[in-house]
């Protein structure tokens, strides 16, 4: 902790700030207000009834507007501060309002409305967080659903893309054969080839294969990508060889060499290959939008957008959601990071 | 336990000869060293013994089995390599029962034998310990207790000693003869080492370019070099080597001073010849038929116990080193002479061959 302090108010030297940090903390700043700012207001937001949502201008904090039960009446009715035409000021829910008038009564006596101005009247607010938000999304729509296919698809295609890209990486990196090269640079020449041209292409042979509305027809297109292939390659050159001929002399077969030496040391390329996998594949939604079309193969992305509607949108539910998106990349990022920088390979041969 | 032969064996990459048509014998149980300069191709030699690489013409027979066609694990062969190439995610318990396990040895049968190999190697302590934990002896160790638990017919040492700093070096080359001497494993050893080499060989092959220059015992190939490639390799600091012509009745004549007398030397009158002397058999006093070799010297390096020094014959060209016992009072600059005695000559054709004359 005091670490972090000590860190976080560094200064170049003297005990005085130097213009220099003026204008690196300025700087920090702008970039913490860009990078934070709309992943706090996002999650302020969902935490916001729908009514503080609607309001101009918008706050940060999910200040809502209080209600009450009035005997009589379905709901609850918002509360305001009146100032009542003999001086007091009292809290009273509003039944109804038309143009400038508005009809309120007190909860005690519901039989006695009063008619007020709207000039004179200001909302009651409260801190509150709407955790109704979150808590209703299961009943109000097929989340878990939803969430279980946007699950199961980037778990089952990050798998599938770590095995069959490292089994190439393996053989272009460790073996020597006639038009090695020439296999390695057809597969980097895929990443010329822009995503759109082979959208159609793709979804043909999706078609074909009777994979439309299927969740492994989102999976197969994407189990091969030519940027793994290549990272993981380049990071298998740097194993050396020696390793691979000790195993040899170890009676491994090549499979036992790549399950039980190759791969455990091109851990940290996986690694990064797994985010980058995990990230593609949860955020992915023009491809799941092509090849899923019925609801309840919907993953979370295309229940967002579907939520959207034409001519209402349940904000409040929409941002809960987007929040709980968000949430298992940054997770896993924050699991997996520390094996990004880790280079385990070189360590113990030298 | 096994013998080794290599017939004709000829390895080409591509159109680059790098073995040409070896032919060696090592017998069960014999510690044999392969030296040379770098590039001399005995790495590639020992590669094509455990069968990492493919001879390309030629037969590999261990204990009179044609093996050329088995794979490396089958030759039933260990390698210590040079980087140790030890796996760095694994322990060192399980870096040495790999092998083992690969071949489905049973539990009971793998844990004896890793101990044991411990054991021997002092490494009992260190199992549990992940290879970049230990110290470069340590990992020295583990690579050879990799190879011990296989209990194979013959050990491959591919340069094991050179990524250790001198004192382990020494301590180590001693280890490794005692474990020879107790395991009496046909070994092979590859070095570019000639101390390492001259200390524990049995047997000593040298090799430039792709051949085998000589093969003897160590004291064999110091006191006889077969040719001026050897006889230069050999000892340290390098034998001096002066040319001289051919004369009547084998005297030999130093262009710019004296003759000297060796026997056995028959070359017609005036063949340019090439006279070997090692600096440790020159010396400053003068005897009865030395050939006497006046020097400018250029350096003196005192090591307390023993001084060499460098200088030049008066043709200005050729460098002679004195080992000379003892601390000497020469400075730069001095003239001195140097007595070479005739029976600690050597003389070579002065061609390419370079082949022994005496």
């Amino acid at each position: 902790m005091n670490t972090a302090v000590a860190f976080l108010t560094r200064t170049k030297g003297a005990r005085s700030l130097h213009w220099t940090d003026w204008l690196s903390y300025a700087y920090l700043a702008v970039g913490l207000f860009l990078m934070f700012g709309p992943v706090l207001w996002l999650v302020m937001s969902s935490f916001k009834t729908e009514a503080a949502l609607s309001e101009f201008p918008p706050r940060l904090l999910p200040y809502g507007q209080k209600a009450v039960a009035v005997p009589g009446e379905e709901g609850l009715k918002p509360l305001y501060r009146i100032k009542l035409p003999d001086g007091t000021t009292r809290e009273l829910p509003e039944l109804r309002r038309i143009g400038l008038m508005a009809t309120h009564v007190d909860p005690a006596k519901p039989d006695e409305p009063i008619r007020v101005n709207t000039a004179d009247r200001e909302p009651v607010r409260e801190f509150r967080m709407a955790t109704e938000n979150y808590t209703e999304l299961g009943g109000k729509f097929n989340f878990g659903r939803y969430l279980w296919n946007s699950v199961f698809i980037t778990v089952v295609a990050t798998i599938l893309t770590l095995l069959f890209n490292s089994m190439a990486a393996f053989a272009l990196s460790k073996y020597k054969f006639a038009g090695r090269s020439g296999v390695f640079l057809l597969i980097i020449g895929t990443l010329m080839v822009p995503p759109a041209i082979v959208l159609v292409p793709n979804f043909l042979v999706i078609s074909e294969l009777g994979l439309l509305n299927s969740l492994w027809g989102v999976i197969w297109p994407a189990v091969a990508t030519p940027t793994g292939v290549f990272l993981l390659r380049q990071y298998m050159l740097t194993i050396p060889d020696e390793l691979l001929d000790a195993a040899r002399m170890d009676h491994a077969s090549e499979w036992r060499i790549y399950w039980r030496i190759v791969l455990p040391l091109a851990m940290p390329a996986l690694a990064v290959l797994a985010i980058f996998s995990i990230m593609w594949r949860w955020n992915d939604f023009l491809w799941p939008l092509i090849v899923l079309s019925r609801s309840e193969k919907f993953t979370l992305q295309l229940a967002l957008n579907a939520f959207q509607g034409d001519l209402v949108t349940q904000w409040h539910y929409l941002l809960a959601m987007t929040v709980i998106t968000l949430l298992p990349i940054t997770l896993v990022f924050a699991f997996l990071q520390k094996y990004i920088a880790q280079g385990i390979a070189s360590a113990g041969v030298k | 336990m096994a013998s080794l032969q290599l017939k004709q064996l000829v390895k080409s990459f591509g159109a680059t000869h790098v073995i040409h048509g070896v032919d060696l014998s090592v017998a069960d149980g014999e510690f044999c060293v392969f030296v040379g300069p770098s590039g001399c191709g005995k790495s590639t030699l020992l590669r094509l013994i455990c069968g990492l690489e493919e001879a390309t013409g030629g037969d590999i027979l261990i204990d009179g089995q044609r093996v050329n066609h088995l794979r490396a694990a089958d030759r039933e062969l260990a390698m210590v390599f040079q980087s140790y190439a030890l796996y760095p995610h694994m322990t060192v318990w399980q870096n040495m029962a790999f092998g083992l396990q690969n071949i489905g040895t049973a539990k009971g049968e793998i844990d004896r034998r890793v101990n044991d190999a411990a054991v021997l190697l002092r490494l009992d302590s260190l199992l549990q310990r992940k290879p970049t934990q230990l110290s470069g002896g340590q990992r020295q160790r583990v690579a050879i207790g990799r190879a011990i638990v296989r209990e194979p017919k013959i050990f491959l040492f591919d340069e094991p000693l050179s990524n250790l700093d001198a004192e382990l070096r020494v301590s180590m080359r001693g280890e490794i003869s005692a474990l020879h001497r107790r395991l009496k494993t046909t070994s092979i050893y590859v070095t570019h080492d000639q101390v390492e080499a001259m200390t524990m060989a049995d047997m000593f092959v040298v090799l430039r370019a792709g051949r085998i220059e000589q093969v003897g015992s160590p004291l064999d190939l110091y006191n006889r070099p077969a040719n001026k490639f050897v006889a230069g390799f050999i000892g340290s600091p390098q034998m001096n080597f002066v040319p001289v012509a051919a004369g009547d009745g084998g005297a030999l004549a130093l262009q710019s001073c004296g003759s000297i007398l060796v026997p056995g030397v028959r070359a017609a009158a005036g063949t340019p010849l090439v006279l070997g002397v090692r600096p440790e058999h020159l010396s400053l006093q003068g005897t009865p038929g030395a050939l006497a070799l006046p020097i400018v010297v250029s350096q003196v390096e005192q090591l307390g116990g023993l001084s060499l020094i460098y200088g030049q014959l008066p043709d200005h060209e050729t460098r002679v080193t004195v080992h000379s016992a003892g601390q000497v009072r020469t400075t730069v600059g001095d003239t001195l002479t140097a007595y070479a005695p005739p029976h600690l000559c050597h003389v070579f054709a002065a061609d390419e061959s370079g082949n022994a004359l005496t």
